[in-house]
């Protein structure tokens, strides 16, 4: 990286070596050494500077390292450094310690002042393009890279420019014209020196179809750039794309023909082929310059019904069919399935266009015969189930039946078969229909064959899936379809055994595990749900997308150490690669895959974005508080470190929570609970509009993404409203009044009063109808109880930050008559008291099954009483400041004395809140492990009746006790082992545990309560 | 029923149900996205009906003179996809791709000493095992090291087995 050899920033290198050497093997101490010989040589070197930079950066002595590079950036500027002593290397070690500090800003001025100096050297002006590439300036990013063009007409420069005015128009408000700019500078360099990469033509297309010229672009493809697109089939998929959106469907379909001679098992170019040669009416992708890589297919599915004249449309299937059975008779591996699933898409597109003959069920039936022992069958049929009338789906459903039954397939493929028509039971919607009684017997069949079968994976290695692991996976999902149903708590505990017994045999299938966190989660053994969770290896980028399956149920837990933990995991790997991306962007720039540049930039775009990640940044914040508050300095403590909870207030401005982007993957969740926010569970059966699979996932999108929003927002004001509260409770009963400090306290008191009406919003009200609302709880005419949780922890906390608010501004509903007294400090008190009642009267024994409001007490007590707390704390310390406790005659004494038995009434309040919940989780543990284990195992183990709970334990059972050794070693040594009193034990050991943290929490809580009130 | 085409970035946000495989490794983004930046070519993703991510595979292209080589980092299939030689698919493609345009020698990868089946797998597929490298994963289980020559290598120099096992500072490369 030199300028000249042997030299490093204008030092021999071999004296620069062993600083490195020392570092790299994090020697610092030795490094630290030899840097100070190095500057005591070269006092005036900035290289030496950045060097000792680097090390103090790197023991963690920020500040002096930032001081030393401002050294180094000094001197950069002030001396006439020549060019040796300002290269590269003592740029990019500088830029390396800058960036670590978070200063890219810094870094950049080093190298704009450098390459102000030596215009025409390119590894400056590389750095410094690479500076702009961290700071996501693409206009500074074209203009440099068109300087290096300049200087050497490169094709990598000329793309690089290209690609900066790419980012431009995608992902900042670059006009579209910029456009022709960056295609006429490709057009003059082609005229001069062609183009040789690959990537570069992609780009070059990618311009031209955003402008919509797809004749132009189709023109280079077919020309000899486009011969270097080096992989055939990805340069045909361009072609067809280009002819299709150019309208030239005839010629588009053409191509994908071609593209299913050379792949014909290409589901994507199929659905392409079929909607250009019936013309239907699609949309195309327009992601930018993604081409090669972005799923390009049409959503096809969806698509409208073609409008071409009958005659036409009926040829054109004609040579459709007619292509797909050349297909099929040139394929004989047995293994391709799209040419058998394209027959039935054909006949799909017939039913569209109003043909009613047999053939898609012929179609199917023979797609049936054919893959219908394979375990995706139901999964590659389920989107045509919605084209099926209820008769037909029961006719096929009985033809596949019958096929199954009289099949001489091997027992691996009958059994195949079998498990295809359970799935296809569920598929289409049978299961939620049939009679209780049926529907235990299907779930005792499917946990039958799978015990039955056991044999046909007796010589499988225990890395390899086992022959029917799915069916203990559905039995556990149609014994939860029975709790649903029937509310007896026996299904939902052998919906858990299922999956454990499975899991007993082999324990690395996931299904059951992911499964076991929710059951777990909804039976309140969120610690063993924990557990199961952790055994996911859930890391790196899964954090994002299936984190959801536990992190809702932890924030709502008082299992804060395992919350804590894992909001850590997720901050970090989100920060970690925020922080890195646009490394690796340049590293795309470098190695000239310039599509890449524009999809890496589009990506951080959407993770940054993540309403994860803002939900995260929040939580976070709010679970140190929660933990943190045993006395108020702690908690301010907290609130600076979060510039006095503004920081959060500016992670989620309007302008972020319009842009949320939603990464999780929720295909994998429950049907039960399509997302966290709905768990059809807790709302009474209502049988196939809410399980019928078309449903499920309509709750997901739109629904999700406005809860989502409101949480976030309420939840981010949450730690400057305590700011706020804590500062107003002082201001108002401050004995001395500072100079100057009411017009700060009178801006407090807007801004939290201004924030009070955006908490308000976000629970769906405005100011004064959240005020009359707890106002009217509070005096008993209206109830908590018309209320979900999130909004009874809103009205609480609403209330109390309300409270704090009205000792500065009074309002006139908070006002007693005599116009002195505050009754907002009552009205909170009777919320308190409103609301641990009404929990407490409707709270279900944990033993006694789901459905108990351990989640809303844990929040009240831990979110709106803390805060409350906090703002007596606040009062006291201005009441009673420290060695102030002489008594003191006056006005002042008068008003203490008024607030005194204000606050002290509150803390009364609090506690005997507190003290009922405690109370109620100590008789929730009453009894023995033993006696509570006994309760549970009588759930399912009560009826010895063939239907009902316990069948199905009773087969797990059996299988267990009459296991042979011709299971294999294993299967036979797994079974020896089970015992389904032992899963029973430690669901009920994990409910205990639950209970005991939050009742050490509500422990401490009394105690700091009772410290408060001896105070004074 | 497999389209399979360039792996993308917002495909890491769907390989859930391939990654939670217990013998999958999900990496941290560097790894994925260096991998993106460098070799596109050599890192493709399968798909079903409906966009579901069968299983992907990840690979580089690396090496100087006669061990300029293709090398398999991970290739996984979701367990609804397996036992339908989709492996076998991605693995030709991978091959192809050394073979034909970058013009590699032979292809390699490392597999766990215990896992069997993916074992038995490669060898169907034309890899032999070429060296056994002691303690490669993590420190505690043994890596073998298998190649498949290529068209390049005409007399299949490149996977005549060595006769002793080496350690893991031994390898030419990470």
């Amino acid at each position: 990286m030199t300028s000249k050899p042997g030299l490093a920033g204008g030092i021999p290198e071999r004296r620069v070596r062993p600083i490195w050497d020392a570092v790299d093997s994090r020697q610092f101490k030795t490094a630290l050494k030899l840097s100070a010989a190095l500057l005591a040589k070269h006092p005036n070197s900035p290289y030496a500077i950045a060097l000792k930079a680097l090390i103090l950066e790197r023991t963690g002595r920020l500040e002096e390292a930032l001081s030393v590079c401002l050294e180094a950036k000094e001197l950069l500027h002030s001396s006439n450094l020549n060019m040796v002593q300002m290269d590269d290397l003592t740029l990019s070690t500088l830029q390396i310690v800058f960036q670590r500090l978070d200063r890219l800003d810094l870094a950049t001025q080093c190298y704009e002042h450098a390459c102000r100096k030596f215009p025409n050297n390119l590894e400056l002006l590389m750095g410094l393009f690479n500076c702009y590439v961290r700071e996501y300036s693409f206009v500074k990013q074209q203009q440099t890279a068109i300087k290096l063009y300049k200087i050497v007409a490169e094709e990598r420069f000329l793309l690089w420019a290209i690609c900066s005015i790419q980012l431009q128009v995608l992902c900042s408000s670059g006009g579209e014209k910029l456009l022709s700019l960056a295609e006429a500078l490709l057009k003059k360099h082609i005229a001069s020196h062609s183009l040789h990469e690959p990537e570069a033509v992609v780009m070059y297309i990618s311009i031209l179809e955003q402008q919509a010229r797809y004749e132009d672009a189709l023109d280079i493809l077919s020309g000899n750039l486009g011969s270097l697109i080096g992989i055939e089939v990805d340069r045909l998929r361009l072609q067809g794309r280009l002819l299709a959106r150019a309208c030239n469907y005839t010629a588009a379909a053409e191509i994908y023909q071609k593209v299913l001679q050379a792949r014909p098992d290409d589901w994507g170019s199929f659905l392409n082929y079929l909607g250009c040669l019936l013309g239907t009416d699609f949309s195309w992708s327009t992601s930018g310059s993604s081409q090669l890589c972005s799923s390009d297919n049409v959503d096809f599915q969806g698509g409208k019904s073609t409008n071409l004249p009958l005659e036409v449309f009926d040829s054109r299937i004609e040579s459709a069919l007619s292509f797909v059975q050349k297909l099929q008779m040139e394929v004989h591996d047995g293994l391709a399935r799209c040419p058998y699933l394209a027959s039935i898409e054909i006949e799909r597109q017939c039913r569209l266009r109003g043909k009613t003959d047999a053939k898609l069920l012929e179609a199917l039936l023979n797609y049936f015969q054919r893959f219908g022992h394979l375990s995706c069958f139901a999964s590659d049929l389920e989107c045509f189930s919605s084209t099926l009338t209820q008769t037909e789906r029961a006719e096929i459903f009985g033809r596949f039946i019958e096929i199954s039954e009289s099949s001489k397939h091997s027992p691996l493929k009958k059994l195949g078969q079998a498990i295809t028509i359970f799935k296809l039971d569920e598929v289409f919607g049978f299961l939620t229909v049939l009679p209780v009684e049926e529907l235990v017997e299907t779930s005792t069949k499917m946990v039958d064959v799978y015990c039955k079968n056991l044999v046909l994976s007796s010589d499988l290695d225990p890395q390899e899936n086992m022959h029917g692991e799915e069916l203990l996976q559905m039995a556990s999902s149609a014994l939860v379809m029975l709790y649903w149903r029937t509310r007896c708590y026996g299904y939902l505990l052998e919906a858990l055994l299922v999956l454990e017994f499975g899991l007993n045999i082999r324990k690395y299938v996931w299904q059951y595990k992911l499964s076991l966190v929710h059951l777990y989660s909804y039976v309140n053994a969120l610690p063993l749900a924990y557990e199961w969770y952790g055994t996911l290896d859930t890391k790196n980028i899964l954090l994002e997308t299936v984190s959801h399956h536990i992190m809702p149920q932890l924030f709502v837990s008082p299992l804060w150490s395992e919350t804590s933990a894992l909001l850590k995991d997720y901050l970090k790997f989100m920060d970690d690669y925020l922080r890195e991306a646009a490394d690796l962007t340049f590293l795309a720039y470098r190695h000239r895959n310039y599509s890449k540049v524009i999809e890496f930039v589009q990506f951080k775009d959407r993770l940054e974005h993540s309403n994860q990640y803002l939900a995260a940044r929040t939580e976070y914040w709010i679970l140190q508080l929660k933990q943190e508050t045993n006395t108020l300095e702690e908690a301010e403590c907290i609130l600076e470190k979060l510039d006095r909870g503004m920081q959060l207030l500016e992670v989620s401005s309007d302008e972020k929570l319009n842009s949320l982007t939603f990464n999780e993957d929720l295909q994998l969740r429950p049907w039960w609970s399509p997302s966290s926010h709905v768990n059809y569970l807790s709302e009474p059966f209502d049988g196939l509009s809410a399980c019928s699979r078309e449903n499920l996932f309509k709750h997901q999108a739109c629904e999700n993404g406005n809860i989502v929003r409101n949480v976030i927002a309420r939840k981010s004001l949450v730690p400057r409203l305590i700011y706020l509260s804590i500062q107003s409770a002082t201001t108002s009963l401050k004995e001395t009044v500072e100079p100057n400090a009411s017009e700060k306290d009178a801006n407090s008191n807007e801004e939290l009063r201004f924030l009070l009406e955006k908490y308000a919003r976000s629970l769906g009200l405005s100011f004064d109808d959240a005020v009359k609302l707890i106002f009217e709880i509070s005096k008993g005419q209206r109830s908590f109880k018309d209320f979900g949780t999130d909004m009874v922890v809103g009205c609480m906390n609403f209330a109390v930050f309300l409270n704090a608010w009205n000792l500065c501004s009074n309002h006139p509903l908070l006002l007693h008559q005599d116009g002195v007294n505050l009754i907002s400090w009552n009205v909170v008190e009777n919320l308190v008291n409103t609301c641990i009642a009404e929990q407490l009267i409707c709270a279900r024994r944990v033993l006694d099954g789901p459905g108990s409001n351990l989640p809303s007490l844990v929040q009240l007590i831990t979110e709106p009483f803390t805060w409350h707390a906090l703002v007596i704390k606040s009062c006291l310390r201005s009441m009673l400041p420290l060695g102030k406790k002489k008594k003191k005659s006056g006005l002042s004494d008068h008003l203490n004395l008024r607030h005194l038995s204000l606050v002290s009434n509150s803390i009364d309040c609090l506690s005997n809140g507190i003290q009922k919940v405690h109370k109620w989780l100590e008789d929730q543990m009453n009894g023995s492990e033993d006696s509570r284990l006994d309760i549970l195992l009588s759930q399912v183990k009560v009826m010895q009746s063939e239907t009902g709970p316990g069948s199905i334990l009773r087969i797990l059972e059996e299988c267990a006790s009459s296991s042979h050794e011709e299971l294999g070693e294993r299967i036979y040594g797994a079974l020896q082992l089970w015992s389904s009193a032992d899963v029973i034990r430690k669901l009920v050991n994990s409910q205990a545990s639950l209970l005991l943290k939050f009742q050490d929490i509500c422990g401490a809580k009394l105690k700091m309560l009772e410290v408060m009130k001896r105070s004074f | 029923m497999t389209t399979i085409r360039r792996f993308c970035c917002e495909d890491l946000l769907r390989f859930a149900p391939v990654n939670f495989d217990h013998l999958t490794e999900t990496f941290n983004m560097s790894f994925y996205m260096s991998y993106l930046a460098r070799w596109p070519d050599y890192f493709h993703v399968a798909e079903a009906p409906g966009n579901r991510i069968m299983g992907y595979i990840m690979g580089k292209v690396e090496g100087q003179g006669e061990s300029w080589h293709g090398h398999v980092t991970a290739v996984t299939v979701a367990c609804e996809y397996r036992r339908q030689q989709l492996a076998k698919k991605l693995m030709h493609l991978l091959e192809d791709i050394s073979d034909k345009i970058d013009k590699a020698y032979f292809v390699d990868l490392f597999v766990r000493a215990s896992n069997m089946p993916a074992i038995k797998m490669y060898e169907k597929l034309g890899y032999v095992v070429y060296r056994r490298v002691l303690r490669y994963y993590s420190g505690e289980e043994d890596g073998l090291d298998m190649r498949k020559a290529l068209s390049r290598d005409v007399e299949k120099k490149s996977m005549i087995p060595l006769k002793r096992p080496i350690t893991p500072d031994e390898l030419e490369y990470d």
